[in-house]
């Protein structure tokens, strides 16, 4: 007797007992489908994030003071420090990022966050997208000129309209000094996870280190360093760091890539994933025991077609055969059936939720699902057939 | 007595103790105490005897179900006493053909299916089961019942159901427990001349019952009374 045979022979005796069947089989649908489930979400969250993430940075390394070790005394990018950086193939974008304040009714003021650029920002960092007006251009920067591009929040903040276009905006710095800008364009709003709800004004550096009383004339906060093409960020961030190690002490500046943080990102979701799983893991012990139970109770039932099954000339071996096979066929279409329906609610999520909108079932977490039940399957069917296989045939020819 | 050719079953000394009772204090029980039986080729064969005289216990181990504790037992040319649970296995489905008080049929299969059951555990395939049952079928004159179910038989039809599952394992030996036990006295009188029927054929049929006039239909009795064979 082949194991096709059995395999048939399984499958008409599942068949002609279908609701418990597929009550028994139920556990380990839920089971399988959490894990899965789980385990794609954790995956398509990961993907979303690294997706906005590369959205909004690119490929990128950023260069900044290293303020742990250098306490309030940290030591500032200065211009000379970036022109050394200008021989590497990327485009480099250093900023100022200050705080200041805007006048919302006289004596209510608020603040806002303000950064500083060397010219054509759109340029340098195409996540930011001009919506009305322009950007002020590298000239007007290099020149210091007073002008500014606000986001919509600013706009609607500072300047109560959706229009800002040529009209003057008022910033007042810390320790009392003050600016009025032109407002020459307004920039499309930021996703809300990178400050998109904050009103923020952009101007040229030189114009802040003319007027704003906390910033010295020729440094900056950071320095973002836009990868061009395919280049690899790992070796270009090597060469950043030597640069910058060349001019100062190891130590002063922390050198990372948005790689670095997607490792970190990954880490972190990793950890979720498997916690997630593990717990989903819990429920298919659960079916499994269920399973168990199930198998146990067909073979108290069926004690007598084992007894007869053996007078007719089945042996002990192609008994505990049937039984496993039983138990492995259950839980491997519970597996099946587990894995369809989480493809088909993660589908239904990646249409309907817009954050979450790459899909993702990797061949591995499918293979990894339907491997499990049917070890889940081997393990918990191999004592009842086991109970099956070693029944005295005159015994069971004799129950009742 | 003596065969014409090698016997189909040739016992010697066959005994058989069971050991009942609880863990710590264990009764022997002498089921059979010393049996000596040879069964000829074409014999047609009833053990009688009371409940108790051990007919069943003989019938288990002549079936290959139970195992003697002494003794010679050769089925068939074969020495069996003593042989692997696999080889024992394939013996009574090569040389047993077996029909039980409760024909044993299971209940979600069809008469035909049934009638295959035991050549699924002999290798053949699909057709060379069907083919064969089919033809077991008719000789026990069911071939317009072959795909109803048990449930769908009266009771002489699920015996005659059992009987062509026994004959499509072209058994050495019909070995037949109480067949009559539960049908009425119909249905036993049908049962009873196929039984002559396969006598005529040249089928080897050994049949334990308690009912003297079904032990009548036999060609030779055997009397069992506390573990021995009485005549």
């Amino acid at each position: 007797m082949n194991l096709l045979e059995n395999i048939r022979m399984s499958l008409s005796s599942l068949w002609s007992n279908r609701l418990r069947s597929f009550l028994a089989l139920l556990g380990i649908v839920i089971g399988v489908f959490a894990v899965t489930a789980m385990v794609s979400l954790g995956q398509m969250a990961t993907a979303a994030i690294n997706n906005s993430l590369e959205s909004v940075a690119g490929k990128s390394i950023i260069i900044q003071p290293d303020y742990h070790n250098g306490g309030m005394n940290f030591t500032r990018l200065t211009e000379e420090d970036i022109n050394a950086l200008s021989m590497l193939p990327v485009t480099l974008n250093p900023q100022l990022n200050v705080s200041g304040f805007y006048e919302k009714k006289p004596g209510d003021r608020r603040s806002i966050q303000i950064s500083g650029t060397r010219g054509n920002l759109p340029k340098y960092d195409s996540s930011i997208k001009i919506a009305q007006g322009r950007f002020f251009s590298d000239e007007e920067a290099r020149g210091g000129t007073a002008v500014a591009v606000l986001n919509p929040k600013a706009a609607e903040e500072v300047l109560r309209t959706s229009n800002p276009v040529g009209k003057n905006i008022r910033i007042f710095f810390p320790k009392g000094g003050r600016a009025d800008l032109k407002v020459v364009g307004m920039m499309e709003a930021l996703p809300a996870m990178f400050g998109g709800n904050q009103p923020l004004i952009i101007m040229p550096t030189p114009f802040l280190w003319r007027t704003h009383p906390d910033v010295v004339r020729g440094k900056f906060d950071f320095c973002v360093l836009k990868v061009k093409g395919n280049l690899d960020v790992n070796v270009l961030q090597k060469q950043a760091t030597k640069i910058i190690e060349s001019r100062y002490n190891k130590g002063t500046f922390m050198i990372e890539s948005t790689e670095s943080f997607q490792t970190v990102l990954q880490s972190i979701t990793m950890v979720l994933q498997a916690f997630l799983g593990a717990i989903a893991g819990f429920s298919l012990v659960v079916g499994g025991i269920g399973i168990m139970n199930i198998m146990l109770v067909s073979v108290t039932e069926r004690t007598r077609e084992i007894g007869l099954r053996k007078a007719l000339g089945a042996t002990s071996q192609q008994i505990r055969q049937q039984f496993i096979i039983e138990a492995v066929t259950l839980t491997t279409a519970g597996g099946i059936i587990g894995v369809a329906s989480a493809a088909l609610i993660l589908w239904l999520i990646s249409v309907f939720v817009p954050f979450l909108n790459v899909f993702i079932l990797n061949p591995l977490t499918i293979v990894l699902a339907l491997s499990v039940s049917v070890l889940v399957g081997l393990f918990f069917g191999v004592w009842p057939a086991a109970r099956a296989a070693k029944l005295d045939p005159i015994e069971s020819l004799r129950y009742e | 007595m003596t065969c014409e050719s090698e016997p189909v079953v040739s016992m010697r000394g066959i005994t058989k103790i069971y050991q009942s009772g609880s863990k710590d204090r264990t009764v022997d029980v002498e089921a059979l105490r010393g049996v000596d039986i040879e069964i000829c080729q074409g014999e047609y064969l009833a053990v009688m005897g009371p409940s108790g005289s051990g007919k069943s216990t003989l019938m288990h181990i002549i079936g290959l179900l139970d195992s003697p504790t002494e003794g010679e037992y050769i089925l068939g040319g074969e020495p069996v006493v003593g042989i692997s649970e696999v080889e024992l296995a394939r013996v009574r489905n090569q040389k047993i053909g077996f029909i039980f008080q409760a024909f044993f049929l299971l209940p979600r299969l069809t008469a035909l299916q049934n009638v295959a059951l035991p050549l699924v555990y002999r290798g053949y395939n699909d057709a060379k089961r069907m083919s064969m049952a089919k033809a077991s079928l008719a000789a026990c004159g069911l071939e317009d019942r072959m795909h109803h179910f048990p449930n769908e038989l009266s009771g002489g039809q699920k015996q005659r159901v059992a009987i062509a599952r026994a004959l499509a394992q072209e058994p050495e030996l019909l070995l037949a427990d109480e067949p009559t036990g539960n049908l009425d006295s119909h249905a036993s009188d049908e049962i009873l001349n196929l039984f002559d029927h396969l006598h005529n054929e040249g089928k080897t049929i050994v049949m334990v019952t308690h009912e003297h006039d079904v032990g009548a239909r036999a060609k030779r009795i055997i009397r069992m009374l506390d573990g021995r064979i009485e005549a």
